[in-house]
């Protein structure tokens, strides 16, 4: 009895008792390194194990027959075998491969710099443009402490890489912006129209952009709207010189903004003393609204709307009879509306389209003669993107602006206008995740030229290392002569050849970049006895360095841009080859940014130094021969983050060339050439104090 | 006969026990909580991985339940935690974040997978708070899911309150703030009782940890 009990149990231990078969090995890459904190599983079991820092595992299973052994691991393509667990224990030498690893995966980046919030290859966010010191929130003056962008102070705009202001185009949403500058004072540079809390992504493409954009000779400003506000919230600022107030109404799947401002000059310059007599000191009032719609889950409406008015009068000295001072008054009436939709469609198509309109209008009294000038662009545009391969996409799209120019003197008004066609196809190709390759082409057809164009577009990168890319870039790049000379006659398209070489290393705190280009400029607008043609060249080449350092200094965050630039062009009413008057051979800028957290303050300084600019002396028979002293400029600014009435708020005070450095943009000479007169800055030095209060919200985020 | 009998039975009861045992239940119960163990002794990244790898096989068995997938993202924010490289931060966070989606696709309305997820894209942002700064609202609106789907879970609370707890006074955090948070914290961990015993059920002595260092 006793014994047929233990054979009884005996029998059923066995039958419970399964066979366990011990499974181990290694893991390596296909270069043979083991790889630590693999998962390795037997498919439709929990059995398994992790890899030790040395690659191996072991673990034992009751499970028989074939099975499938996956293993997997981070940044690694999971990965499985076939084994049969009939034959008793396993020792497995396993090789993965290395997957496509979004931060090591290779980019399309030769002459961009990439600001955004969330992006990949983003160098700068969103707020870091708007508290760079001396910028006070201005795009484009914070985009002139990077590398390739000039220091422009005596004229609007992006000076890039030798290309005059003309060449550098902005694009709201895709959609080009032909008036992005606020009313303009005599050789004075102005604000950016735009909002720089209106954009999440900023990229500031130096040359070699993309074929989706066109009409740009030099350089492309590529700025990306937000999405919708997390919350309802309400913002106050009150400036020295105005104050704005704009309200943010979130809905469950849209939201509106209306904003409205009002900047009045007066009190600032009855303080600091300027340059110019103002009859009447610059005087604006604007507003915007806004509305987004998520209209699915992937898709998104969005519509821009602003509208705003300067007004300003002033004497400005007079060479030539300095008793009788120039007489100079402006006003300017803007209005701007862009609207775009963008879906995807499946999972591989994603379609974007837009709309915008832009009217810009000046009008005024120059010395005794009244003069007014209107600009209009409206333009349409559709783009589709088939993405494939796991990173690779195709787009092509078609873009037509009506563009124009009616402009009067004293009565006698002269007008162009001309309808832009064109359309564009461009590959992503991403051969390995180390190389990519972009090939591209843009053509146009101007009615007003009646003339076509065909731009080819390359880019390639290759990534060097995990952190290190290496990237080169060729394009050819078309623009119609600027409006002051199609209003006389239509010639032909201007054109420039971009060849660029990067090398950059990227870390999460440290970037380091140089870049050196050669551009070819061809068919540029020259003047010869009043009539311009295309008979105008010319050549830039240098190269740019880039350092940011966002670990070294505990709180603080800081960036250096050196750029050097050989350029040369015949062009406008130049008699020969020269160095253009906005082109300084050294640029070097400093952004310094520490946050001290017991005052709860960041402060910033921002240092610029150019060295001379060439300017024309009628006196010297060499054209463009002479050259300004260096520009050397400090700006500081300090934001205090405080709560006023609990709502969350900032009080902002930013100095302009705090030690009152000289600054000397060119000089200006008498008919007789006897006589000149310096280009300065509108004051010695400027400053701005206020406070931005936000309503709704006591965190940091609006 | 009678002993041979009662052996046989209790024989063929741990025979279909053992059988039972292949099924969901209480294998599945069995293997989370020698998951949670693993969670229990970490020390270090590493092993928050270990366990990690663990719960991810669970969860490639076990298609249909939620909490290997959060666990699983758990351990990615712990290794996370304890990772002082940036961009492997990174990754843990982006992994834990889509085990978080799987979670929910899982268990949809599921206050305790929204507070995780709420900790991780705080976690996101603060590895570049300057460009992320978008992430706060984020994971401010997946607290506030959490919270309106029960507002009882004290974990909600803790993770506010560590939040604030390292956010600079200056932009609306600090110790002063995160005190409340915790207090109330604690106050709800006191009461919480998880519906089984592999439920989320942590935080509670951190959430002491991180009070005590408010006085």
């Amino acid at each position: 009895m006793q014994a047929l009990k233990l054979t009884l149990l005996f029998l059923f231990s066995f039958t419970l008792a399964k066979t366990q078969t011990k499974i181990s090995g290694v893991l390596k890459t296909t270069k043979g390194i083991k790889v630590a904190n693999a998962n390795i599983s037997l498919k439709n079991s929990y059995d398994g194990a992790s890899t030790d820092s040395t690659g191996r595992f072991a673990f034992t299973t009751t499970a028989s027959g074939a099975v499938t052994l996956i293993y997997s691991a981070l940044n690694f393509e999971r990965d499985s075998v076939q084994i049969n667990l009939d034959h008793g224990n396993l020792i497995l030498n396993l090789v993965i491969k290395e997957a496509m690893n979004q931060l090591q995966t290779v980019s399309i980046s030769a002459g961009s710099f990439i600001a955004g919030d969330g992006k990949k290859g983003a160098i700068l966010s969103s707020l870091d443009i708007a508290t760079i010191a001396g910028s006070r929130a201005d795009i484009f003056a914070a985009l002139q402490t990077l590398p390739g962008a000039q220091t422009s102070f005596s004229e609007s705009g992006l000076f890039v890489r030798g290309g005059a202001a003309s060449e550098t185009k902005t694009y709201f949403d895709g959609m080009l912006v032909k008036s992005p500058f606020n009313a303009t004072v005599p050789d004075q540079a102005s604000r950016g129209r735009l909002s720089a809390f209106l954009f999440k992504g900023t990229s500031f493409s130096a040359g070699g952009y993309s074929a989706q954009y066109g009409q740009a000779l030099s350089s492309a400003l590529i700025l990306e709207s937000t999405d919708l506000p997390e919350k309802t919230t309400t913002g106050i600022s009150l400036l020295s010189v105005g104050g704005g107030v704009d309200q943010n109404i979130r809905f469950k799947n849209s939201s509106i903004t209306i904003g409205g401002y009002y900047y009045n000059l007066s009190p600032v310059y009855s303080i600091i003393k300027q340059h110019f007599d103002y009859v009447k000191a610059p005087e604006s009032t604007g507003g915007n609204i806004q509305y987004k719609l998520k209209t699915s889950p992937t898709g998104m409406f969005k519509i821009y709307a602003s509208y705003g008015r300067t007004k300003l009068a002033l004497y400005r000295a007079n060479i030539d009879t300095p008793a009788t001072p120039n007489y100079f008054s402006n006003h300017n009436f803007n209005i701007y509306l862009n609207s775009t939709y963008k879906e995807y469609f499946g999972n591989s198509w994603k379609l974007e389209s837009g709309i915008a309109y832009n009217k810009d209008k000046d009008s005024g009294l120059m010395t005794v003669n009244d003069y007014s000038r209107q600009d209009h662009l409206l333009e349409g545009k559709a783009t589709v993107t088939k993405s494939f391969g796991q990173l690779s996409n195709f787009k092509f799209g078609t873009e037509t602006f009506n563009t124009g120019r009616l402009e009067s003197l004293n009565g006698l008004a002269r007008a162009y206008n001309d309808q832009i066609s064109s359309g564009f196809a461009e590959t992503d190709l991403f051969l390995t995740q180390k190389i990519v390759v972009r090939l591209g082409l843009r053509g146009e057809y101007s009615s007003y030229l009646k003339k076509y164009n065909l731009a080819p577009r390359s880019s390639l990168g290759f990534k060097t290392s995990a952190h290190a890319q290496l990237s080169f870039a060729y394009g050819r790049f078309y623009q119609n002569p600027e409006d002051e000379y199609l209003v006389i006659k239509p010639t032909d398209f201007e054109h420039a050849d971009h060849y660029i070489l990067k090398y950059e290393i990227n870390t999460p705190d440290r970037n380091f970049r140089i870049e050196g280009y050669y551009k070819d400029y061809n068919r540029l607008t020259k003047i010869n006895n009043g009539n311009p043609d295309n008979s105008g060249s010319g050549y830039a080449k240098g190269f740019e360095l880039f350092w940011r350092d966002k670990k070294s200094i505990r709180n603080a965050d800081y960036w250096l841009s050196y750029s050097f630039l050989d350029t040369k062009r015949d062009f406008r009413d130049f008699p020969m080859m020269a160095t253009p008057s906005f082109a300084a051979k050294h640029t070097v800028s400093v952004v310094y940014k520490h946050f001290i957290e017991s005052l709860h303050t960041q402060f910033g300084g921002t240092y610029s130094f150019a060295s001379g600019r060439p300017y024309v002396n009628p006196n010297n028979p060499v054209y463009l021969a002479d050259k300004t002293q260096n520009f050397n400029s400090l700006s500081l600014n300090v934001s205090y983050l405080t709560h006023v009435l609990k709502q969350f708020s900032v009080l902002y005070l930013n100095i302009n060339n705090v030690p009152g450095f000289k600054q000397v943009y060119g000089y200006q000479y008498s008919a007789n050439g006897l006589n000149r007169q310096a280009l300065v800055p509108a004051a010695k030095r400027d400053f701005l104090i206020g406070i931005m209060i936000t309503i709704g919200d006591d965190t940091f985020v609006r | 006969m009678k002993t041979l009998m009662k052996s046989i039975t209790l024989l063929l009861v741990l025979i279909s026990f053992n059988s039972f045992a292949q099924n969901a239940g209480p294998k599945f119960i069995q293997a989370t909580k020698s998951g949670l163990e693993l969670i229990a002794n970490a020390k270090g990244a590493e092993d928050y991985l270990k366990a990690e790898n663990h719960f991810e096989r669970i969860a490639a068995v076990e298609t249909k339940e939620w909490l290997p997938s959060y666990y699983a993202a758990y351990c990615n924010l712990y290794a996370g935690y304890m990772t002082a490289d940036k961009e492997l931060k990174d990754q843990y966070w982006d992994k834990a974040l889509l085990e978080i989606d799987k979670a929910d696709a899982l268990s949809s309305n599921n206050s305790e997978i929204y507070a995780l997820k709420g900790a991780l894209q705080f976690m996101k942002m603060s590895v570049d708070p300057r460009t992320r700064m978008y992430l706060i609202g984020e994971s401010a609106g997946s607290l506030e899911k959490a919270a309106t789907l029960n507002p009882e879970n004290p974990r909600i609370y803790f993770i506010r309150g560590q939040d604030v707890f390292y956010t600079p006074e200056a932009f609306g955090g600090g110790k002063v703030k995160a005190k409340s948070l915790l207090e109330s914290a604690i106050a709800k961990f006191a009461i919480f009782k998880p519906a089984n015993t592999i439920d989320p059920n942590w935080g509670a002595e951190s959430a002491k940890a991180l009070l005590a260092q408010c006085k």
